[in-house]
């Protein structure tokens, strides 16, 4: 940067030079070409299509403007799925992190075979959504699932954890908790490992509780961490697919038709591709206000050292 | 001096990796779909939605196909799910990627006319003089619009009644005699709900009400049931349709019925661990459920009200439909590939080995099939159901360009009955949803 200003100040006014911009921009090259390939064009063609009635192929066919938003706005199904995919988010989100942080302060401490137990609370990262998602439609199933075997031999009501709009949505928030702990709990459990041990002894010769260091020590100096962690999950869980298609296609009643699977339904099975770029747009700039609120209030909040 | 070095490698690197991207291209060409192999023989491709033992048995005979002449290859690709190959067939429609013979779901059909990028398979039945007169009117009249026969029935099925016999002679009921009528199933299905075992389940798909609602002759759409014209308006939530919701809401409400959701799997796991005595199933899947349960399994045909006339099934399953805009040797030999299919030798390997239904009902008379029913006399029923159906508009079956999009509206409605949700206002939401649908596919047009 400085030997571009010294020959800015350096070069006469007059010879002709490589535009600065120009340059800089020759080395963005690469990368913009991809991301104008992959992501720019994808983008304004959403947004394009999104005001537009199409064929089947995704052709745009009749302008509509902003009918599809107005529509969508109006109707109670996405209005449903809405609901659903901030749900799902909550029921995700906050217990995952929790369940992860505490798995990886107990992996934390220097005892025999801990190697052992950081790989199993680990092991969860190595399986595939697809086939968890087959395992745990086996526990659920209500006619031979384990699940409803645990619940008859605790004595309580069979139930149908899949079938019922109530529980539904628990039911894959669960699975979903299970499948994310096991990378969260790698990148927390490499976060503990950062953090410098003469802290803790400075603590101990203080002789501060376990607790108080727990939380003027480790959850300052893990924070960078845990927003990461916390941006990972968030993004992940507002774009859950795999479990939902897998174990309750959106039902019953849309009870988990979060707007992803809301998108695709509509795309792939519907073939209304205007309505699901709408809604796409849509999820779009809900995703954009949560991460902005979640920097800003992250600025204060997040210890970089 | 160093800058223009530095720019000159990106440049390069640009370029390479551009090259890179072209160059997967040209990896795929061979990959398409060509006229003509090596060998000089037409290649066919036909894509199909048939996996597990199913995509077996077309391979199979896909391969005698190809070992019985030297001029037509057949290259058979499973793209998955129905709803999958459909939406891949359409990315590709109309390009020299397309296949030349598609696997469609029979929900698929009025949207595959409308795409304009099929030839009707009439074409080759007029220009080639081909008798129809063996094929299964029940069958083919639902892929025949105005006259015009579009697509080959490839894969039928109908629904039908599956019980438990062991559970029916334990309840003191006739195992010889499944319930006709409504009230008859309402009474069977209180004898058998004991303990953990429920009487009656239906899966929560769009499918069963829908033949459910055909059985006593009604409509699902108007115009027709889509087929004098394109259909406006929903007419599922009629006095059929209200019928079989109150059926459903009753039962529910008896605890004599039991929600097992929309996975296939789970309502067949559930009727063979005998959390239900008797379902409502697919007659593809009979075979099956006869062979792995451990009890005895008796089939019987779809119920009806006390007051209404049994009228029949619709077909389900899937067609083959034949692109246009290939070469006509292409057409031709798919054409012969589609021939081959319907002879009653390949179809009775296939019904025996399916069990969907012969198209061709020369197909009944082959010692295969004989000895087959023989063994499985539940696999007759079924013929026999498809048989003894009326010809009509409601049996025919409704077309319109957004079935799986009514079908979800009605899977809603249907799992809201759980919830203890009116039958009546169920139905007239499904409906109302359906024609906002509708509206919009014929703005399109």
């Amino acid at each position: 940067m400085i030997a571009v200003k010294d020959r800015l100040r350096a070069e006469p006014k007059s010879r002709w030079r490589f535009p600065v911009t120009l340059e800089g921009m020759l080395y963005l090259l690469p990368s913009i070409v991809l991301f104008a390939v992959f992501l720019f064009y994808p983008m304004f063609k959403t947004i394009y299509l999104s005001l537009f009635l199409t064929d089947a192929q995704g052709n745009a066919q009749i302008f509509v403007g902003l009918e599809h938003y107005s529509q969508l706005l109006s109707s109670p199904s996405f209005r449903a799925s809405l609901k659903a995919t901030v749900l799902f988010v909550l029921y995700t989100v906050p217990a995952g992190v929790i369940l992860a942080l505490g798995l990886a302060l107990l992996a934390n401490q220097k005892l025999k075979g801990i190697g052992f137990f950081r790989t199993l609370f680990s092991s969860t990262m190595g399986m595939s959504v697809a086939a968890s998602s087959v395992i745990w439609l086996f526990i659920y199933n209500p006619a031979i699932g384990i699940a409803n075997t645990i619940m008859t031999t605790l004595g309580l009501q069979e139930m149908q954890w899949l079938l019922n709009p109530d529980t539904a949505l628990i039911s894959v928030a669960i699975p979903t908790i299970w499948m994310n702990t096991g990378f969260s709990f790698l990148i927390l459990l490499g976060g503990l490992h950062n953090i410098d041990a003469s802290l803790y002894e400075s603590g101990k010769i203080a002789g501060v509780s376990d607790f108080y260091s727990l939380r003027k020590i480790t959850l300052p100096l893990l924070s960078p961490t845990l927003l990461f962690i916390v941006t990972v999950s968030l993004i992940n869980s507002f774009q859950t697919f795999g479990q939902i298609d897998i174990l309750t296609k959106g039902g019953p009643m849309e009870s988990t038709n979060v707007i992803v699977y809301s998108i695709f339904k509509d795309a792939f099975v519907n073939f209304n591709i205007g309505s699901a770029s709408a809604q796409a747009v849509l999820l779009f700039a809900f995703i954009l206000i949560v991460t902005i609120l979640q920097f800003k209030w992250s600025e204060k909040k997040v210890h970089y050292q | 001096m160093k800058k223009p070095k530095i720019l000159l490698t990106l440049l390069t690197l640009t370029v390479l990796l551009l090259a890179a991207c072209n160059g997967e291209k040209e990896t795929a060409e061979p990959e398409k779909a060509q006229a003509a192999t090596k060998d000089g023989k037409t290649e066919v491709v036909f894509w199909h939605a048939m996996n597990g033992q199913l995509e077996e048995v077309v391979d199979d005979l896909v391969a005698d196909f190809n070992e019985q002449q030297d001029d037509i290859t057949v290259k058979a690709v499973f793209q998955g799910t129905y709803e999958e190959a459909i939406t891949k067939f359409n990315t590709v429609a109309g390009t020299k990627d397309a296949p030349t013979v598609m696997q469609v779901f029979e929900v698929g059909t009025k949207y595959m006319i409308d795409s304009g990028k099929i030839e009707p398979v009439q074409k080759f039945i007029d220009a080639d003089n081909y008798d129809t007169s063996k094929w299964e009117k029940n069958i083919t009249n639902y892929y025949n619009v105005d006259g015009v026969q579009y697509s080959m029935p490839f894969n039928s099925s109908t629904p039908v009644l599956i019980y438990n016999k062991d559970a029916f002679k334990k309840a003191g009921l006739d195992t010889e005699k499944p319930p006709a009528t409504y009230e008859e199933l309402k009474t069977a299905a209180k004898a058998l709900t004991t303990g953990d075992q429920y009487g009656f389940s239906v899966l929560n798909y769009g499918w069963f009400i829908e033949e459910l609602i055909a059985a006593q002759g009604g409509l699902f759409v108007n115009e027709d049931n889509g087929r004098a014209g394109n259909a406006t308006e929903a007419v599922f939530n009629g006095k059929e349709g209200q019928e079989v919701f109150q059926l459903i809401s009753d039962m529910y409400k008896d605890k004599t019925f039991y929600n097992s959701g929309q996975n296939w799997d789970d309502i067949r796991a559930a009727f063979q661990s005998g959390k239900i005595a008797m379902y409502l199933d697919s007659s593809a899947g009979v075979r099956d459920i006869v062979e792995q349960s451990p009890f005895d399994v008796g089939t019987g045909y779809l119920p009806v009200p006390e007051q209404s006339e049994w009228e029949g099934v619709v077909i389900g399953g899937a067609s083959l439909w034949m692109a246009n805009g290939i070469e006509d040797a292409q057409q031709q030999a798919a054409w012969e590939f589609m021939k081959y299919l319907t002879s009653p030798e390949v179809q009775a390997t296939w019904h025996v080995n399916t069990g969907y239904f012969a198209i061709n009902t020369d197909a009944y008379d082959q010692d295969i099939v004989k000895s087959e029913w023989e063994k499985y006399p539940q696999l007759k029923v079924t013929v026999d159901q498809l048989g003894d159906t009326k010809t009509s508009i409601a049996t025919q079956g409704a077309l319109i360009p957004v079935f799986p999009e009514a079908r979800q509206k009605v899977v809603g409605a249907m799992e809201s009955l759980y919830q203890g949700a009116d039958p009546k206002e169920a139905l007239d939401q499904a409906a109302k949803a359906t024609n906002d649908a509708l509206e919009m596919a014929n703005r399109k047009k």
